[in-house]
């Protein structure tokens, strides 16, 4: 096999796994409330920002990742209880979570750009070193890469045992099927959907760190792009879907990366988003999702 | 008359809060008023002449942000569609006409129409896949619609310039400009860009007070109910999704001969944030909100370098907080809410004075509407299980049945909300089987809701002419430039939905938002606009239910004006007694088979029914 297209391929499930821990992300707030974090992206660029911040300030690095992890879960606290919750309770229409969830998003992405500082960053290498790699198949493989796909199918599978196995992700599931009726079972619903934005907040967080990782480097408009990528990996899977979004995280990333490699870097996230409306437009309930009955 | 009626009503809702409501008015009414607009209009082109030429050039830019204001306001405000990606028809227009002038050598009175045009094409394309999707998905395509028109002009570098943009567009702040000839600086450009947004701004007053504006509420509002009076929403929304990407095209056109120079950075996402706040902070649906937001965000930045420097997060911190603080914006906030009907209309509709009777189907064959057989499956559940009947003019035919026996599912099949599983319905020699529920209205046969369905803050008078709408026949051209034969013909049906209002004692708050009224008097006001949409057969869904004894009989009369008309009526109800008075038969539905067809004595007698509704045990007993 060729390296390159070899190399390609490897980069793109592994940037392809990050994309399908945003898109998990983005279906755990779907599940639980049916609106999704538009600001997600600058979740992503600010646990990575903060990452940097932390370990210039000489903070061990697992530190710093864990403290940042922190600040992001607890926005994510935020996010729910003042932009999504008063929206959905004024009772108007998709327009107000969309708009307070995005604005939200940029006046992160503004005080980012404000202290931080608009220049990208280096972002510290944090086990392995771009250099690294081992040999598989005969192919060079980059362990950074190797790492972030770990990391990424480590972290779905756990949260997918996690919704089947546990009672709390029972919960979930009775809350995105019938929240009135979870909560006259006693569920506390209000937690759970608090929980739930904290979770995909976090899985934002890891995402953003892993993707600097492979990138090297972070600025403040990094997440935009990125989260529309999530995007694109839910809707390809079906949002809401678990299998769905690793499948079509992995679709994206291959994609990307492929028509990055053969046409243009400049393409890679064109295509993608070029991907985004051809669905919608073909399929909105994605590959793996089912279309949704409505009563009139 | 009508404005005697205002002042009461106005005045029960508005008490509390006499002073800023009253302020409100006053500046509706200036505002409104065309004396003070041309006043306006000539201090500006006249007043330009004093200022320097850089405030000139700022008011240039405050002009262009309230023509791309608009276009928000057109899709998001009145169709109810959001967007997130409004930068690229924004640039569109300033690339197409930037390259047409520059590079092709096209005058600028030619290109900027072209430009305007491709724009409008390009809206017209994007709600194909649009209008398959809604809410989270809409926003996610339009946000890709954004980012990828984004990226296409970032790597077609033989025409866009590419990363290095497309420098020397003839322009005014380069005193490169020349229209027809003429030589243009910076202030005579100012002139030229107010007259072109005057002009704007009158069109989208005429047009939200129009046949078309009022459509795109009725979809933005219920897409349903929009279909049920035969508004089809999906060529509605092509044509806000066309005339809002043309708007957005002719700000993006004239922002080029502004500036002359054009790089991709203008036109990514920021810009589509920034006319979003603009939109949003204005007041959806005020368009002299709007021009103050405008005004406000352009001067903000220029003239405070705090706000520059702040500028992405106050973005941000208004978009997340104006929705909750300030729901309707700096309009709801100055001015009174907007009406949507023309008052020349209403002028002239006041010295008509039309016939109920012509309601009355007329020089047409007295045809029945027929079920044959009709089968309704969800998966494995079958809703409703080969049911027959015919509705024949001048009779009324009730249609009861314990919950969840599929009245309302049938009402859905032959209203075209459902295509059926099996069997068919026709209107007279017609098969309207699976027909969709805009075509099934035109086909005239015309259904009310179980929980009436009208655009809450349109006024009673509104919701009513909005049934009306399929019968009106001017262009939306004709109506946008409030030609007189559109102002004729809308009168003429404005002055049927008077005599509807008085038919339906609805006369007396005739000019209150609907929101404001009590549950009765919504149903009676749906179904007098479903009788204004000159159906031959109407399907009425459970109209009685929640109505008081004297607003039951009133509308028991309303259904026996309407029997008088020849009209076929289909009615769901539980109130045996009201059903006893008016019906000429009944048809009982269980589990989605018919029981019983026939009188409404037998029908108390028959023991299948008894059963359905009681229980088996009660037939024993």
């Amino acid at each position: 096999m060729d390296d390159f297209f070899f190399s390609l391929v490897l980069a793109g499930i592994s940037v392809g796994s990050v994309y399908a821990l945003v898109a998990l992300g983005l279906n755990l707030t779907f599940w639980t409330t049916k609106t999704l974090n538009f600001g997600q992206g600058s979740l992503m660029m600010l646990c990575a920002m903060l990452t940097v911040f932390l370990s210039s300030q000489g903070v061990a690095m697992a530190l710093a990742v864990l403290g940042s992890l922190l600040v992001i879960a607890a926005l994510g606290m935020f996010i729910e209880r003042w932009t999504v919750r008063p929206a959905l309770r004024s009772g108007g229409s998709t327009m107000g979570w969309v708009v307070s969830t995005l604005g939200f998003g940029i006046f992160l992405q503004g005080m980012a750009a404000k202290y931080f500082g608009s220049q990208a960053v280096a972002f510290p290498e944090v086990i392995f070193t771009a250099q690294d790699y081992v040999t598989l198949f005969g192919q060079y493989v980059s362990l950074q890469y190797l790492v972030v796909l770990a990391v990424a199918v480590v972290l779905i599978l756990l949260l997918e045992l996690f919704v089947r196995k546990t009672v709390w992700g029972q919960a979930v599931h009775a809350v995105s099927l019938d929240p009135e009726l979870a909560l006259v079972q006693g569920m506390p619903v209000r937690r759970i959907i608090l929980g739930s934005f904290m979770l995909s907040s976090v899985l934002a967080g890891v995402a953003g760190v892993l993707i600097a990782q492979i990138g090297g480097t972070v600025d403040p408009a990094f997440g935009f792009d990125l989260v529309l990528l999530g995007f694109v990996a839910a809707v390809l899977g079906g949002m809401g879907s678990s299998l769905g979004a690793l499948a079509g995280g992995l679709v994206v990333g291959l994609i990307s990366k492929l028509v990055g490699g053969y046409v243009s870097t400049a393409a890679e996230h064109g295509i993608a988003f070029a991907l985004l409306m051809l669905m919608l437009a073909v399929r909105p309930q994605g590959l793996f999702g089912r279309p949704e009955v409505s009563k009139a | 008359m009508t404005a005697s009626v205002r002042e009461e009503t106005g005045a029960t809702v508005e008490q509390p809060s006499l002073g800023p409501a009253a302020l409100r008015r006053g500046l509706s009414r200036l505002v409104a008023h065309p004396l003070f607009q041309l006043a306006l209009l000539a201090l500006l082109l006249l007043g330009a002449g004093q200022l320097s030429s850089g405030t000139v050039q700022i008011a240039s830019f405050v002009l262009i942000a309230a023509i791309f204001a608009q276009s928000i306001n057109l899709l998001t405000g009145l169709a109810g569609q959001i967007s997130l990606g409004h930068a690229g028809f924004f640039g569109i227009g300033a690339y197409c006409s930037g390259i047409l002038v520059k590079s092709w050598g096209f005058d600028v009175a030619a290109a900027v129409p072209v430009a305007v045009l491709l724009a409008a094409a390009t809206g017209w394309l994007l709600s194909f896949p649009a209008n398959r999707v809604r809410d989270v998905y809409l926003a996610m395509m339009t946000l890709g619609f954004g980012m990828v028109f984004f990226e296409i002009v970032r790597e077609w570098n033989d025409v866009t310039g590419g990363t290095m943009g497309l420098p020397g567009v003839p322009a005014a702040a380069l005193r490169t400009l020349t229209i027809l000839g003429f030589r243009m600086d910076g202030l005579d450009y100012f002139r030229l860009v107010l007259l072109v947004t005057a002009l704007v701004l009158l069109l989208m007053r005429n047009l939200t007070q129009s046949r078309i504006g009022r459509a795109f509420f009725a979809i933005h509002v219920s897409e349903v109910a929009a279909g049920s009076i035969g508004i089809p929403s999906g060529s509605t929304k092509q044509l806000a999704y066309a005339v809002s990407g043309a708007l957005a095209g002719l700000a993006g056109a004239l922002y080029a001969h502004l500036v002359g120079y054009l790089g991709p950075e203008s036109f990514a996402l920021p810009r589509s944030i920034e006319v979003l706040v603009i939109a949003i902070v204005g007041g959806l649906g005020s368009i002299a909100g709007q021009v103050l937001s405008a005004t406000l965000f352009t001067f903000l930045p220029e003239r405070l370098q705090v706000f520059a420097e702040w500028q992405f997060i106050a973005y941000g911190l208004i978009l997340t907080f104006s929705l909750l603080v300030l729901p309707k914006g700096i309009g709801g906030l100055l001015f009174e809410p907007p009406r949507f009907i023309k008052p020349r209309v209403l002028r002239r509709a006041a010295g008509l004075t039309a016939d109920p009777a012509a309601l009355r189907p007329q020089g047409e064959a007295a045809e029945s509407l027929v079920v044959e057989g009709v089968t309704m499956r969800f998966g494995g559940l079958v809703a409703v299980d080969g049911v027959s009947l015919r509705l024949e003019p001048g009779r009324i035919t009730a249609l009861v049945g314990p919950n969840g026996s599929g009245k309302s599912t049938l009402v859905n099949v032959v209203s075209g909300i459902y295509r059926p599983t099996a069997g068919k319905v026709r209107f007279g020699e017609r098969d309207i089987t699976g027909l969709s529920d805009h075509q099934v209205a035109a086909a005239r046969v015309v259904r009310t809701f179980q929980d009436p369905r009208l655009v809450p803050h349109f006024t009673v008078r509104e919701n009513l002419l909005l049934g009306a709408h399929r019968l009106l026949r001017h262009s939306g051209a004709a109506a946008t430039l409030g030609l007189p034969g559109a102002i004729a013909e809308e009168a003429e049906h404005l002055a049927m939905a008077e005599a509807v209002l008085a038919l339906a004692g609805l006369t007396e708050v005739a000019d209150r938002p609907i929101d404001t009224l009590p549950y009765g008097t919504r149903r009676m006001a749906e179904v007098g606009r479903a009788l204004l949409a000159r159906p031959r057969v109407i399907l009425l869904d459970e109209p009685a239910a929640g109505l008081s004894e004297k607003e039951m009989e009133r509308l028991a009369q309303l259904i026996r004006d309407m029997k008088a008309m020849g009209l076929a009526i289909l009615l769901i109800d539980h109130h045996m007694d009201f059903l006893a008075e008016l019906v000429d038969e009944v048809v009982v539905l269980d589990s989605g088979r018919m029981i019983y067809h026939g009188d409404i004595a037998g029908m108390r007698r028959d023991p299948q029914v008894i059963a359905a509704y009681l229980g088996d045990e009660a037939t024993h007993a």
